[in-house]
C-alpha cells in the first residue's frame, strides 16, 4: 500500500489525516457521526485549527496564538508527546492504553484539553465529540507520518 | 336496503378536511446534514408558544380539532419551564451519534483481570446500572407531562432515555462478560439520587439531573477510560462519556435560556444548586467521594489493585477536584456564576477539602 508521506505537525500531515477521516463511512458511525466544533492543535509552540462541520472535517490551519480564541478547546502538548502518541497510533493502528485522548487528559497534570475561554459548554465539546476527535487521530496510522 | 343506498351514492362526498390546514406552501430544504429538525422550523411551524393550551396531543402547527377531549396531563405548560436554545441541534445529533452496546465494543479484547480488579469493576458496574436506572426513569416521566407543542425539548429527552438504556445494558453486559457478575447494589437509588425523581419542577429535576448528577457521572464516565485494562472498557467508558456530556449540555442549555428568561424563578434556581451541591457533591452521594463502595472500587482501579490503593485514591482526589472544577464552570456558563462569587457556594470549601 502507498501511503501518503507527511511532517509532523504540518497543515499537509492535518490534511492527509483529514483525507482519510472524510472518506471512511467507518469513522462516521459507532457513536462517532455529525460533529461541529473547532478544535485547536498545540504542538510545542505550533498551533492549527481544525474544524469539524457535520461528518468531516473540513479545513486544517496553521493559526497564531490569538486565533485560540475561536476554537472551542484545544489539544497541548509537547512535540515528543505528541510523537508519542503517534507512534502508538502507527503501531497498533489506533490509540491503545495510555495513549487514547481522554486518557492523556486525565493521566497528565496538565491536561491535554484546554481553552481560552474558560466556557465549559464549550469545552465540554471534547467530551461530547471524543469518538469522532478519536477516529480522527487514529486515522494517522494510515499515512506515513515523519518528524 | 337497494343497491344504490348501499354504496353511499346518495351523499355528498364531504372533502372539508381538505381546508383545514396549516399554513400550506412549505418548502422545507435539506442542508449539508440532511433534513434536520433545524431545517424545518419554518414559517409558524417555528413558533412555539410562550403558553401552551394543547391538551389533545395536537402536532404544533396542525389545525385545532373543535371540541377534541384532552388526552394529556401536561402540567409543562410553559415554554421557559423547559425551553432551551438548541434542542433540534442536540436531537439530531443524538440520533446521528448513536451506537451498539453488542457491536461497537471490542468484546474479544476482555481478558481475564486479577479478582481484587475484577470486583471493583464488577462494583462500578453495578453502581452504574443502578445509576443509569434513574436517568433513564426521570426524563421519561417529564416527557408524559410535556406539552407536545415543546416537540424539540420532548425529543431530547426520549433520546435521552434510549442513550440511559444503553448505558444500562452495556454496564450489566460488562459486569458478566469476564467471570465475575453483579455486585451488591450501593443503594443509589435513594439519597440524591433517587431525590431526582422527587422534583415537582422539569426545571428542579433538569438542576439536579443534568447539570449536577450527569455532570458528575460524565467526570467518572472519563475517569474509567483512563482506568481500563483492555480496548472494550476504553470504548464503553468514552461512548457513555460522549452520550453523557450532550445530557449536560441539555441541563446547562435550559439553564441558561431560564437565566435570561425567567428572572423571577432565580432564586428557586440558585436553591436547587444549594441542595445539589450539598447533596451529589459532597461525600456521601458522590461515587468518586470518599470512603464507599464506589470510590473504593475506583481507588483499586486506578492504582492497579488492592496493594496499590492509596494511589488510585490520590489519583482519583485529583480527577474529583477536576470534577468540581467543571461543574462550578458550568454552572457559570449557565449563567449562575455568581453564587461562586458572593459566598453563597459552599463549592470552594468542597474543594478545600478534597485537596486536604
Amino acid at each position: 500500500m502507498n501511503r501518503f508521506l507527511a511532517k509532523f505537525p504540518s497543515v499537509a500531515w492535518f490534511d492527509a489525516v483529514r483525507d482519510v477521516y472524510n472518506k471512511d463511512d467507518a469513522m462516521h458511525g459507532a457513536g462517532s457521526g455529525t460533529c461541529n466544533c473547532v478544535v485547536g492543535v498545540q504542538v510545542g509552540r505550533e498551533l492549527f485549527q481544525l474544524t469539524f462541520e457535520g461528518f468531516e472535517c473540513s479545513r486544517a490551519e496553521k493559526i497564531t496564538k490569538s486565533k485560540l480564541d475561536d476554537c472551542d478547546f484545544y489539544l497541548h502538548m509537547t512535540a515528543k508527546d505528541w510523537r508519542s502518541m503517534l507512534q502508538n497510533i502507527q503501531e497498533h493502528g489506533h490509540a491503545t492504553d495510555n495513549f487514547t485522548l481522554n486518557t492523556l487528559d486525565l493521566g497528565r497534570v496538565e491536561g491535554l484539553s484546554a481553552s481560552t475561554h474558560n466556557d465549559q459548554y464549550r469545552e465540554d465539546l471534547f467530551f461530547r465529540y471524543n469518538q469522532t476527535l478519536q477516529f480522527f487521530f487514529d486515522g494517522s496510522a494510515r499515512i506515513k507520518t515523519t518528524f | 336496503m337497494d343497491q344504490e343506498t348501499h354504496n353511499g351514492a346518495e351523499f355528498d362526498l364531504d372533502l372539508g378536511w381538505m381546508e383545514k390546514q396549516g399554513e400550506w406552501g412549505t418548502h422545507a430544504e435539506p442542508s449539508k446534514n440532511g433534513l434536520t429538525l433545524a431545517d424545518i422550523q419554518v414559517g409558524s411551524y417555528a413558533e412555539a408558544p410562550e403558553e401552551s393550551r394543547n391538551l389533545s396531543g395536537r402536532p404544533r402547527g396542525a389545525v385545532p380539532r373543535p371540541g377534541s377531549m384532552p388526552i394529556g396531563n401536561y402540567t409543562v405548560r410553559t415554554k421557559s419551564e423547559i425551553w432551551l436554545e438548541n434542542a433540534s441541534f442536540l436531537y439530531e445529533e443524538a440520533l446521528q451519534r448513536q451506537w451498539s452496546s453488542a457491536t461497537d465494543i471490542p468484546w474479544d479484547t476482555i481478558e481475564p483481570l486479577p479478582d481484587d480488579v475484577e470486583q471493583a469493576q464488577c462494583q462500578m458496574a453495578t453502581f452504574l446500572t443502578e445509576v443509569e436506572f434513574v436517568a433513564g426513569d426521570v426524563p421519561s416521566r417529564w416527557v408524559s407531562k410535556t406539552s407536545p407543542d415543546f416537540y424539540e425539548a420532548r425529543n431530547v429527552l426520549m433520546a435521552q432515555v434510549m442513550d440511559e438504556s444503553r448505558h444500562m445494558d452495556v454496564f450489566r453486559k460488562r459486569a458478566l462478560a469476564n467471570g465475575g457478575g453483579l455486585m451488591r447494589a450501593t443503594g443509589a437509588t435513594a439519597g440524591f439520587v433517587g431525590g431526582i425523581d422527587l422534583a415537582r419542577d422539569f426545571t428542579e429535576m433538569s438542576s439536579r439531573l443534568h447539570l449536577s448528577g450527569e455532570g458528575a457521572v460524565l467526570t467518572i464516565f472519563r475517569m474509567g477510560e483512563l482506568m481500563a485494562y483492555n480496548d472494550a472498557e476504553k470504548a464503553i467508558y468514552r461512548l457513555c462519556a460522549q452520550d453523557e456530556a450532550r445530557h449536560v449540555a441539555f441541563g446547562v442549555m435550559h439553564m441558561r435560556y431560564m437565566a435570561a428568561n425567567a428572572p423571577e424563578r432565580r432564586e428557586e434556581i440558585e436553591s436547587y444548586l444549594d441542595e445539589a451541591e450539598a447533596g451529589m457533591l459532597t461525600d456521601a452521594a458522590n461515587p468518586a467521594g470518599q470512603l464507599n463502595q464506589t470510590s473504593e472500587s475506583l481507588s483499586i482501579m486506578l492504582g492497579g489493585g488492592r496493594k496499590y490503593f492509596d494511589e488510585g485514591f490520590r489519583k482519583l482526589v485529583s480527577i474529583r477536584k477536576r470534577q468540581l472544577q467543571e461543574y462550578q464552570k458550568r454552572v457559570t456558563s449557565a449563567g449562575f456564576g455568581d453564587r461562586f462569587k458572593n459566598g453563597r457556594s459552599r463549592l470552594g470549601q468542597m474543594m478545600a477539602n478534597v485537596a486536604n
